[in-house]
C-alpha cells in the first residue's frame, strides 16, 4: 500500500460509500412490492386482496332462494323495506358451502320490536311508535297498555305486522 | 370541565377514546432535537470559527451521534408493524412529511459518522501503528488500511470537515424540521396545525441541544476532576439565552396569535389549556420551566456571574429548559390529541408505565446514549482535544 | 331492495334453488366471478383522481363515482348498521368503521351528543329532564367519507393507503406500518387502529361487497332507507338523483377533503 497521496483515505472511503449506495439501491429495488403502482403509490395486489374478503350479509335477494314463502309475505307487507339479515343475523352465520349449518334465529337480548319502535324525541315520525305512556300518534290507537318486549308477538307476525 | 361547542357533556367519538400517539413520540423530536442542538454546538467551532467552543466541538459532535443512534428506536417500539419498518426505505410517499424520515435520519447518521471519523482518523492511525493483539483489526479497519498519516492530509481533513459541517446544518435543520411539520401540517387537529410549527421545533431544538451539552459537560469535568471552561460555558449560557428568547417568543407568539383570531381554534384550544392541559402547559412549561430560566439566564449573563455562581447557574438553567423542551414536546403531542375531532370533549391521557410504548420504555431509550457515550469516551479520546487534532507520525510518539 | 347499481344481479326470486344456492355458496366464499354480478371490471380506468394531481371537483372522469348519502331525518338510531358493519367486516369492540351519534339540541343552545358503544345497542330513552329542555334531537350516522383529497392518504409514509379509481379509500393490510399517522389526520375521527390486525383499519363502503355487485353492508340492513349508496354516474340512482337536487351537505366542510359522504337534513351543531 502506497500511501503516496494526501486524499488516499477519502477515495477508498468514496469507494466504501458507492458500494454502500449500489447495495442500498439494489436492496430497495428488490424490497418494493413487484405490483407497485409507482404513478399513484400503493401496491395493485391490495385491491385483490380487499375484493375477496368473505363477505357474511347475502342480502334479502340471497334469502329468497330458500324462503320464497316469508320472502313473498314480506315484501307485500309493512316491513317490506326491511333486510331479512337485521332480525336473523347473517346469511353467513346461517349457510355455509351450500348448507344451512345454524338456525337464523332472532336474537331476543335485544329489544326486537322496541328496538325501532320504541318512542322518544329523536326518532322521525310516520310508523307505529310506543312509549311507556302508550302508542303515539294515528297509529294503533288501542295500545293503551304499556308495550314491553315480548308481548307484541302475541298478536303480531313480524313478517306481516297488521293484525 | 369548560367544553368547546356549547357541549352538555363531554363527548369524543368512539374511535377517539385513546391517544394514540403517547410517550415514544414524546421522546421522539426530544431525541432528534437533541441530535439536532448538540450538532449545532459543534458547529460553532467547526464552520464558525468561534474559538471558545473549541474544547467541546468534538464532544458536542460525540454526543451528537450517541443521540442520533437511539433516533430511530422510539419510532420502531411505536409501530404496531415494526417488522415492515424498511417500507419506509422502499416505498417512501413524498407526500407525507414523515415519509422522508428513512433517508434524512439515515444520512444525517452517516455524516455524523463520517465527520467524526475524519476528525479522529490521526487517532485511528497511531492506534493502528502501536495497539496489538484483538484491537488491532479493528483500529486498522478504522483507518482503511491508510496508516500514515500523509504531511499535506491536515489540509484535506479540515476542508472536509468544514464542508461536512456546514452541510450538516442544513441538513440537521431538515432532519428536525420535518418533525415540526409532521404536526404543523395536521390540518385536523387545530393545536398542531401552524406553520410556525417546524421553526419553534428547531429553535427548541438547538436549546436543548445547548443545554445538553452543558449539562454533560459539566457532569464528565466534575467526574474527571478537570477545570471548568469558564469562558466557554459563559458563551455557551448567553447563546442559550438568546437561542431560548427567540424559541419562547416564537412559542407565545403562536399561542397569542391563536388567542388574538378568537375563531373556531381558540374555541377549542382555550378550554384545552385551561383545562387538561393547564398544569403542563400553562403552569409547568410557561411558568416554570420558560419564564424562571429567561429571568435567570438574563441575569447570569448580564451579571457576569464566574466560577462556581457560573457553574450552579448555568446548569439550573439548563435543567430547566431540558424540561422546558420536553414539556412543550409532550404538550404538543399529546395535548394536540386531548382535543376529541368531535370537537366536544376532551380525551383521557392514562399515564402508562410499564406498557410498550410506557413511561419506563422511554426512560430506557432515553439512557441508551449516555451508556453509548460512556461506552465510545473508553475508546476515543473525546475531551483530550489535542490527540485527535495533531497529526501523530506514523510512527506513533508516547 | 331498490337495485341502484348497474349490472347486479337483481332481486327477483324467480331462478331455480340450485344455481341460487350455487351462487350462495360462491358468495360467501369471495370467489362469485360471474361478469353478470361485476359492478366494475379489474381494469383500471384511464385518468384516476389522485392526490398528486390537481383536484377535479365533483366531476372526476372516471367511469364510476361512488357516493355514499346519508338522510339524518330518516336514521331512526336502531343501530342495525352498526352490528351488520362489525359482523361483516370483523370490526372488534371498542372500534367502529360506522357509528351512530344522537344529538339533542336544548332551547337555551347546549348540544348534548352522545354515541354509547357507537351506537351499536340504539339508545336508551332520554331522560325527562333533557326531554323537557330539548328543541329536538336527532340521530347521525357516522363514517368514513371517502373524501376525494384524502389526508390519511396523504399523510401515510409508505403508501399502504390509497383512493381507487372509484373512490373508495383503501388500507393496505399487508403494508401498513401502524404508525397511526392517518388516524391523526382525519378530521372525521373515522380511522383507528384495528387491536385484532394491528393495522391501520376503517369502513372501505364494502368494496369486497360492490365489487360483487351487492350494497355495503350497513345499507343493505338499514330499515328506514336512511342510508343510500349508489354510483353518481348511473342517472338512475338514488344518490344521482340526491346529488343533483343540490339540498345535501358534507361535514367539516372548512377542512376541504372534498367527502363523497352526503348529509341530507343535517343541522348546523352536527360535527
Amino acid at each position: 500500500m502506497i500511501n503516496s497521496s494526501p486524499r488516499s483515505h477519502l477515495y477508498r472511503l468514496g469507494i466504501l460509500l458507492a458500494v454502500f449506495f449500489v447495495v442500498a439501491a439494489v436492496a430497495r429495488q428488490w424490497a418494493t412490492p413487484a405490483s407497485w403502482n409507482y404513478r399513484d403509490w400503493y401496491r395493485t395486489d391490495a385491491l385483490r386482496d380487499t375484493e375477496l374478503l368473505p363477505l357474511a350479509y347475502g342480502g334479502n335477494e340471497s334469502c329468497n332462494g330458500c324462503h320464497e314463502k316469508a320472502g313473498q309475505t314480506m315484501r307485500a307487507r309493512e316491513h317490506k323495506g326491511l333486510s331479512c339479515e337485521s332480525c336473523h343475523g347473517a346469511l353467513a352465520d346461517h349457510v355455509r358451502a351450500d348448507k344451512k349449518f345454524a338456525a337464523a334465529k332472532v336474537d331476543p337480548s335485544r329489544g326486537q320490536c322496541l328496538n325501532c319502535h320504541a318512542e322518544d324525541i329523536n326518532k322521525p315520525r310516520g310508523f307505529p311508535l310506543f312509549s311507556k305512556e302508550g302508542a303515539i300518534g294515528k297509529f294503533v290507537p288501542k295500545h293503551k297498555e304499556s308495550s314491553e318486549t315480548g308481548r307484541c308477538l302475541k298478536c303480531h307476525d313480524p313478517h306481516d305486522p297488521k293484525t | 370541565m369548560e367544553l368547546p361547542h356549547d357541549a352538555l357533556v363531554n363527548y369524543v367519538f368512539p374511535n377517539n377514546t385513546r391517544v394514540w400517539w403517547s410517550a415514544m413520540i414524546v421522546i421522539y423530536p426530544y431525541i432528534t432535537g437533541l441530535i439536532a442542538g448538540a450538532f449545532m454546538v459543534s458547529t460553532f467551532y467547526h464552520v464558525f470559527k468561534i474559538k471558545e467552543f473549541k474544547p467541546i466541538a468534538n464532544f458536542s459532535l460525540v454526543a451528537s451521534l450517541c443521540f442520533a443512534f437511539f433516533a430511530g428506536v422510539p419510532l420502531l417500539v411505536h409501530l404496531t408493524q415494526p417488522q415492515r419498518a424498511w417500507e419506509i426505505y422502499a416505498t417512501p410517499h413524498f407526500t407525507s412529511a414523515m415519509s422522508i424520515f428513512g433517508y434524512v435520519y439515515t444520512g444525517y447518521l452517516l455524516l455524523l459518522m463520517l465527520e467524526i471519523w475524519i476528525i479522529y482518523r490521526p487517532y485511528f492511525i497511531r492506534m493502528a501503528n502501536r495497539t496489538k493483539g484483538i484491537m488491532r483489526p479493528i483500529w486498522y479497519a478504522l483507518t482503511l488500511g491508510v496508516t500514515t498519516y500523509h504531511p499535506e492530509s491536515e489540509n484535506v481533513d479540515r476542508k472536509v470537515t468544514g464542508f461536512l459541517a456546514g452541510l450538516g446544518i442544513p441538513w440537521a435543520c431538515l432532519l428536525h424540521g420535518y418533525v415540526g411539520f409532521v404536526f404543523g401540517s395536521v390540518k385536523a387537529i387545530r393545536w398542531w396545525a401552524t406553520p410556525l410549527q417546524p421553526i419553534i421545533f428547531l429553535s427548541s431544538a438547538v436549546v436543548s441541544g445547548m443545554a445538553m451539552i452543558l449539562v454533560m459537560y459539566s457532569f464528565i469535568m466534575w467526574r474527571r476532576r478537570e477545570p471548568y471552561d469558564f469562558p466557554m460555558i459563559r458563551k455557551l449560557m448567553i447563546s442559550l439565552w438568546i437561542a431560548f428568547v427567540l424559541d419562547w417568543a416564537l412559542e407565545m407568539l403562536d399561542l397569542v396569535h391563536v388567542y388574538y383570531r378568537r375563531d373556531i381554534d381558540w374555541e377549542e384550544i382555550g378550554p384545552l389549556i385551561r383545562g387538561p392541559l393547564f398544569w403542563t402547559y400553562v403552569v409547568g412549561q410557561i411558568a416554570i420551566t420558560s419564564f424562571i430560566p429567561t429571568i435567570l439566564l438574563g441575569y447570569t449573563v448580564l451579571s457576569r456571574a464566574w466560577g462556581k455562581k457560573l457553574l450552579y447557574l448555568a446548569n439550573v438553567c439548563s435543567f430547566l429548559l431540558l424540561a422546558q423542551v420536553l414539556l412543550m414536546r409532550f404538550n404538543v403531542v399529546i395535548g394536540g390529541q386531548l382535543i376529541s375531532k368531535s370537537g366536544r370533549g376532551f380525551v383521557d391521557y392514562e399515564w402508562d408505565f410499564l406498557g410498550k410504548e410506557g413511561l419506563f420504555t422511554m426512560m430506557a431509550i432515553f439512557a441508551a446514549p449516555f451508556v453509548v457515550y460512556y461506552i465510545i469516551s473508553r475508546f476515543l479520546p473525546i475531551f483530550d482535544g489535542d490527540m485527535a487534532e495533531r497529526p501523530g507520525k506514523a510512527s506513533g510518539h508516547a | 331492495m331498490e337495485n341502484m347499481l348497474p349490472n347486479t344481479s337483481d332481486g327477483s326470486v324467480d331462478g331455480d334453488h340450485d344455481s341460487r344456492r350455487e351462487f350462495l355458496k360462491h358468495l360467501l366464499s369471495g370467489t362469485a366471478t360471474a361478469t353478470v354480478l361485476m359492478v366494475f371490471g379489474p381494469g383500471v380506468s384511464k385518468v384516476s383522481a389522485s392526490h398528486n394531481q390537481p383536484r377535479q371537483g365533483y366531476n372526476i372522469q372516471t367511469e364510476h363515482e361512488f357516493a355514499y348519502v346519508i338522510d339524518v331525518n330518516r336514521c331512526i338510531g336502531c343501530g342495525n348498521c352498526v352490528r351488520a358493519c362489525a359482523r361483516e367486516n370483523a370490526v372488534p369492540p371498542g372500534v367502529f368503521r360506522t357509528w351512530v351519534e344522537r344529538y339533542v339540541v336544548t332551547n337555551d343552545g347546549h348540544v348534548y351528543v352522545e354515541s354509547p358503544d357507537g351506537g351499536r345497542e340504539g339508545f336508551e330513552e332520554i331522560n325527562a329532564e333533557l326531554r323537557k329542555a330539548a328543541k329536538f334531537s336527532l340521530t347521525v350516522p357516522k363514517m368514513c367519507n371517502q373524501c376525494m383529497d384524502p389526508p390519511c392518504v396523504q399523510v401515510c409514509p409508505v403508501g399502504a393507503r390509497f383512493r381507487t379509481p372509484e373512490g373508495f379509500i383503501l388500507v393496505d393490510n399487508d403494508h401498513c406500518l401502524g404508525c397511526a399517522y392517518c388516524v391523526q389526520a382525519c378530521p372525521y375521527g373515522a380511522t383507528f387502529i384495528n387491536p385484532v390486525k394491528k393495522v391501520s383499519d376503517k369502513c372501505t363502503w364494502c368494496y369486497h361487497r360492490v365489487k360483487k355487485g351487492k350494497l355495503p353492508a350497513c345499507v343493505t340492513v338499514c330499515p328506514n332507507k336512511a342510508r343510500l349508496f349508489g354510483d353518481l354516474k348511473d342517472p338512475e340512482s338514488e344518490v344521482t338523483k340526491i346529488f343533483k337536487e343540490d339540498k345535501w351537505m358534507i361535514l367539516k366542510p372548512a377542512m376541504d377533503t372534498v367527502p363523497y359522504c352526503f348529509y341530507v337534513g343535517l343541522p348546523r351543531e352536527v360535527i
